[in-house]
């Protein structure tokens, strides 16, 4: 009975949260000057999309920060958000790499923003943009592999303090790559956009 | 190397650690591959293409991402099948795993990347 209940609520508070959504986004919708948002570029969707999941795996990675925090010192967790949460985050670094290729290809353009770094000044791109390329791959394993663990493992992790502490370095490495990348991008994105 | 069978350990977490560890290194030596010969550069850029959506566009990156990809996965699938019912040395595992990540990370600061070329005549 009480679980009916307790289901019976959950459906509530979905549906609420659905509705909000599409409201919120029938407003940004009718509201919202798509083209100025976006830019004049031609591959502004595509940059728009790998800057949205970028934000996302922000917040998650973020949040995969503040759970390390307490697996390593063994306070409170709940290993079910864990588990939605980690896998949230792996999604959104495979996201991100995903658009993040796809607009890798005009930034590699003839007139794209590599020919004007390597023209004006070359160090942005011949460091820290090839820097940032492959610290943002360092991302996806390790945020797969805190994903895989944490799901495998589940409530076993209260168990075993050495795992705690594995899980609690891939999340906060994933952290470090994730601010790496994430910054050198957003400096180099508003010196030149593609 | 104690075993235990029927038993979930460390084993599992070790080589899904130890993999991706392993993936990054092979990220970084392929990039100072790429970077020291034109040939290697061009046969990581054709691997790439093999099956990459725009590689043509993304350069030897495309290779780059492949090779690093089968590498973990490939490595995370055997490793998983030795560890799956054992554990290694915990605190070794883990030494090897930061250290693994240290030098993945150090060889692709392009100061270091061509220092290496530099150094080992590319």
């Amino acid at each position: 009975m009480r679980g009916e209940e307790e289901k019976s609520s959950q459906a509530v508070i979905v549906s609420i949260l659905i509705m909000m959504g599409a409201i919120a986004a029938g407003i940004l919708f009718v509201s919202t000057p798509a083209e100025k948002l976006l830019g004049e570029s031609a591959y502004s969707v595509r940059s728009a999309f790998h800057g949205l999941f970028a934000g996302i795996f922000m917040v998650t990675v973020t949040i995969g920060l503040y759970q390390a925090f307490r697996l390593w010192t063994g306070t409170t967790f709940n290993v079910r958000e864990m588990e939605v949460g980690s896998i949230l985050n792996a999604a959104a670094c495979f996201l991100t790499i995903l658009f993040g290729n796809w607009i890798y290809i005009p930034y590699r353009s003839t007139g794209g923003p590599r020919t004007h770094f390597l023209e004006t000044a070359p160090e942005i791109h011949k460091i820290f943009f090839e820097f940032k390329e492959f610290t943002a791959l360092f991302t996806l394993p390790l945020a797969v592999v805190a994903a895989y663990l944490i799901c495998r493992y589940g409530e076993k992790l209260r168990e075993s303090e050495r795992l705690r502490e594995i899980v609690a370095l891939l999340l906060v490495l994933t952290f470090f790559y994730f601010i790496v990348a994430f910054g050198l991008g957003a400096a180099i994105t508003k010196l030149k956009s593609v | 190397m104690a075993t235990k069978p029927n038993f979930e350990n460390l084993g599992v977490a070790q080589a899904a650690i130890l993999a991706a560890m392993l993936g990054l290194l092979a990220l970084s030596l392929v990039n100072l591959g790429t970077e020291m010969s034109d040939a290697f550069k061009t046969t990581v850029h054709n691997i790439g293409k093999l099956w990459m959506p725009g590689a043509q566009g993304i350069g030897p990156y495309s290779g780059k991402e492949t090779i690093s990809l089968l590498v973990w996965l490939v490595s995370w699938f055997l490793l998983h099948g030795i560890l799956r019912t054992k554990e290694w040395n915990a605190q070794t595992v883990l030494a090897i795993f930061l250290v693994g990540i240290a030098i993945a990370t150090t060889l692709l600061w392009p100061p270091v990347t061509h220092w290496a070329v530099h150094s080992l005549g590319g």
